[in-house]
């Protein structure tokens, strides 16, 4: 080969080498785009009045006085629309006595009509209250109610006639043309007019991470999940920290290069790569059922997510702590025990403050491992819906958490499309809690060895 | 401080004090031994466990039924538990993540270790680790809700640009590099321009039909083999790059330095040199990669469709699959306690567990041997 082609090679050996590094950093703005950006639209939004009355019917949080204001406002909107829908009514009647075939047809479109009006706008002032909360209020989202808009003036309908079915969408003004229902469409059904009978403005929902849930998820926020997410945290850290720490201490302090030692590191090893839904069997198996020498609770509970996520980070944190403990120079432990400290005073007094950051880093970033697995709780701690759980219950009662509740919403859910943005929302605080500690593992680490420096 | 470690002249066990100090600390040590070995009996208690009810199904119904056929009716009567096309399923999820990560993994570590200069490195090292904090299932979020709708509508033509994004460059190299050494061969060095856009036309005109044909699959479900392979293998990334690239600056400057000297250009240098001295902690962080790819359970169980049977033909990715974690994950929590359904759920999971097992001890060994070779280099 000649200096040419070699050349060549190197180049473009050189640049692929770069393109799979750039390829990481662009899968990860990937995967973070749509997540942030749409999972912050269930914090951030275009909320309608209706999300207002939602606000103050279940948390009574908001302005009566101005609410009310608005809500006679936008009902004075609403009544025009409801006033031709009335006429209308009457006269359907009279065309199905008439003219049968027209009126049939009508009349069965006019029943889809009128449930995505009550979807729009929320039940009818002066009918009766409905059974479902989800029935009570209308859109309580700007983007929600453009899409009902939507629905409302087109029929969505298939097309055969190319011999392959092809959807397509009319108006639905066509079928409605000599009716009463007819000045509806023009006049009312417009994005202008339904700003009049929603009353859009853009809000921060910070209630989203602080409110429970309603229904289902399809009012409030996710604050249980949240809870449950904290609590199987920092009862897993609570677990995990003591003996991690006092075993990488042991480990690197005391321990010789005997075969035992080396026996326990590969155990460490080995329990590293445990997969996370063998830790779930294994947590069902020992801490929930019966006759079981570690038995918790009977059915899951937190504390025995805790127990299971404990063991999955434990190889962390004592591997985190061995390489910190490592890291303190050899002349700090001698300057100390050449001064008369004994062995634990040295350890104590001189070797765990300067790896105390290095430590910290391991245990940030275990909280986030912990905060995020989903596999070792589906059968030790996780519920689908439930409520905040308080403090005295974490041995008998299991929560619903973040990593699980995404799951859940997004596949077993009756009406997924309706509640994407909650499901954003909730992925976006579930990345967002991880990505905060471990930016902060980063930021610790960066300081570290800065000071390691000098 | 000063005054309680005021130093003793004697360092006989002539006091009481001094034997109950030293034995405070014996018994202090050992309590520490104790807690240490907390991960041993973690250990035990897991296999235990696990094999304890996987051992009730063998005990039952034989290893074969399990190993034999594929169909996996568990609550069907009669019921069947037939899981080779789970096993089959871990097995081409496995293999697809192997495909996208291990040759992106070793090649970023390369850039990581050799190429970019050490101020890029510091940025890049940070997004890595973020790559591997983010929890699987928002990866499984992603690959259900952004992925799989785009490879369903859009999946042809997806894969048609993939087609040309890496062959264009790549049939431009080889069409640049056959050229040179054809009109070398031939002693007219002049036409090697001619020569290598011959070759470049013929391999764009073969590019052109390949991608088309491509771009005519119609995918039927956006949840498939395909879309869990690449989430997979994304997430396979950091583990492979962090430990190959500690394993390559491990290979030493020496190595290096002489290869430079004996004119090799950095592409010879890394793949002739630097890449077989480093080839076992390459092969370590690669081993790790693929347990983490077999073991998540998340993505699988959102993505991957969960047909419990072997696609047809064997090789076809885009269709659905189900693998052993998925299938533990979810059947699970339907199961009574005792049943044959709930041991049979407990022997995969001691197939995996085994396997994640094995495959420990092996990169662990690998590293080992590893350490030792470099350890009598120097």
């Amino acid at each position: 080969m000649n200096i040419k082609s070699r050349n060549i090679i190197n180049h473009s050996f050189t640049s692929f080498s770069i393109f799979a590094v750039l390829l990481m950093v662009l899968s990860l703005i990937a995967l973070l785009g749509p997540i942030i950006i749409k999972g912050a639209n269930a914090y951030i939004f275009n909320a309608t009045i209706e999300h207002k009355k939602v606000l103050m019917s279940l948390f009574e949080r908001g302005s009566k006085a101005s609410l009310e204001r608005e809500t006679l406002e936008t009902n004075e909107a609403r009544n025009k629309l409801y006033t031709v829908m009335t006429d209308f009514e009457t006269e359907l009647k009279d065309l199905v006595d008439n003219d049968p075939e027209r009126g049939y047809a009508l009349d069965s479109d006019y029943d889809e009509f009128k449930t995505s009006v009550k979807k729009l706008l929320g039940p009818k002032p002066g009918s009766k209250d409905p059974v479902m909360m989800r029935d009570k209020f209308g859109a309580t989202r700007w983007d929600k109610a453009t899409e009902l808009l939507q629905s409302l003036t087109t029929i969505k309908d298939w097309d055969y006639s190319s011999g392959m079915g092809v959807e397509v969408s009319k108006p639905r003004k066509d079928l409605y043309v000599g009716t009463k229902l007819e000045t509806a469409f023009n006049d009312y059904l417009t994005t202008d007019y339904l700003k009049k009978m929603m009353d859009p403005g853009w809000t921060f929902y910070y209630g989203f991470l602080t409110d429970s849930s309603f229904d289902a998820h399809f009012f409030g926020g996710v604050w249980p999940e949240v809870l449950g997410t904290i609590y199987l945290t920092f009862g897993s850290m609570l677990l995990a920290i003591p003996a991690g720490i006092i075993a990488a201490i042991y480990l690197v302090e005391y321990a010789g290069d005997t075969k035992l030692i080396s026996f326990i590191r590969s155990c460490i090893g080995t329990l590293a790569g445990v997969p996370s839904v063998v830790f779930g069997l294994f947590g069902l198996a020992c801490f929930l059922t019966e006759g079981s020498w570690f038995r918790i609770s009977d059915s899951p509970s937190i504390a025995a997510g805790c127990a299971t996520l404990a063991l999955l980070v434990l190889p962390t944190i004592i591997r985190a702590t061995e390489e910190a403990i490592r890291a303190v120079p050899n002349s700090y432990r001698e300057g100390s025990v050449g001064l008369g400290a004994t062995k634990w005073e040295c350890i104590s007094k001189i070797i765990i403050p300067s790896a105390l950051p290095g430590i910290l880093t391991g245990i940030v970033i275990s909280m986030g491992r912990a905060a995020g697995e989903t596999a070792p709780i589906i059968f030790t701690a996780a519920v689908s819906v439930g409520k905040a759980i308080k403090l005295g219950d974490i041995f008998s009662q299991p929560t619903p958490a973040l990593p699980w509740n995404i799951y859940n919403l997004c596949t077993e859910h009756q009406e997924v499309d309706q509640i994407r943005y909650v499901q954003y929302g909730m992925v976006f605080t579930l990345v967002a809690i991880v990505l905060v500690l471990n930016l902060s593992a980063i930021y610790l680490r960066a300081r570290v060895s800065k000071n390691l420096r000098g | 401080m000063n005054s309680k470690t005021e130093a003793k002249p004697s360092l006989l066990f002539s006091k009481n004090e001094n034997l109950l100090k030293n034995l405070a600390a014996k018994a202090g040590e050992y309590l520490l031994f104790l807690v240490a070995s907390l991960s041993v009996f973690a250990v035990l208690f897991i296999f235990y466990f696990i094999i304890r009810d996987a051992v009730l199904f063998i005990h039952d119904h034989g290893f074969s039924t399990v190993f034999s056929s594929s169909s996996w009716y568990p609550t069907g009567h009669p019921p069947a538990y037939g899981a080779l096309s789970i096993f089959y399923g871990s097995l081409m999820v496995t293999i697809g993540a192997c495909i996208v990560a291990i040759p992106l993994g070793v090649s970023a570590a390369v850039a990581l270790s050799d190429i970019l200069p050490f101020s890029w490195r510091q940025v890049f090292k940070p997004i890595i680790e973020l790559l591997a904090s983010i929890p699987s299932v928002a990866y499984g979020f992603f690959a259900l809700v952004v992925f799989a709708p785009i490879l369903q509508n859009h999946g042809g033509g997806l894969l048609e640009i993939g087609v040309w994004f890496i062959g264009l460059p790549l049939s431009a190299i080889l069409a640049v590099i056959l050229g040179i050494s054809a009109s070398s061969k031939i002693g007219c060095q002049k036409q090697e321009y001619l020569f290598s856009g011959a070759i470049f036309v013929c391999l764009v005109i073969i590019l052109y039909f390949f991608g088309s044909y491509v771009g005519n699959i119609t995918i039927s479900s956006g949840t498939n083999a395909f879309n869990v392979s690449i989430i997979l293998g994304i997430m396979a990334l950091p583990t492979i790059v962090s430990v190959a690239e500690d394993a390559l600056q491990a290979a030493g400057k020496e190595l290096r330095e002489g290869s430079y000297g004996l004119g090799a250009t950095r592409a010879e240098t890394i793949i002739k040199v630097i890449l077989p001295a480093a080839s076992s902690g390459i092969c370590a962080g690669v081993i790790l990669g693929i347990m983490r790819a077999l073991g998540e359970t998340m993505v699988v169980w959102m993505a991957a469709g969960n047909a419990a049977k072997i696609p047809e033909p064997f090789y076809n990715f885009f269709s659905p699959v189900r693998t052993l974690t998925a299938t533990i994950a979810g059947e699970m929590g339907e199961t009574a306690r005792g049943t044959d359904h709930y041991s049979v759920l407990f022997l995969l999971a001691a197939c995996l567990l085994l396997f994640s097992f094995i495959c420990n001890m092996l990169s662990e060994w690998v590293m080992k041997r590893n350490r030792e070779k470099l350890r009598g280099e120097r």
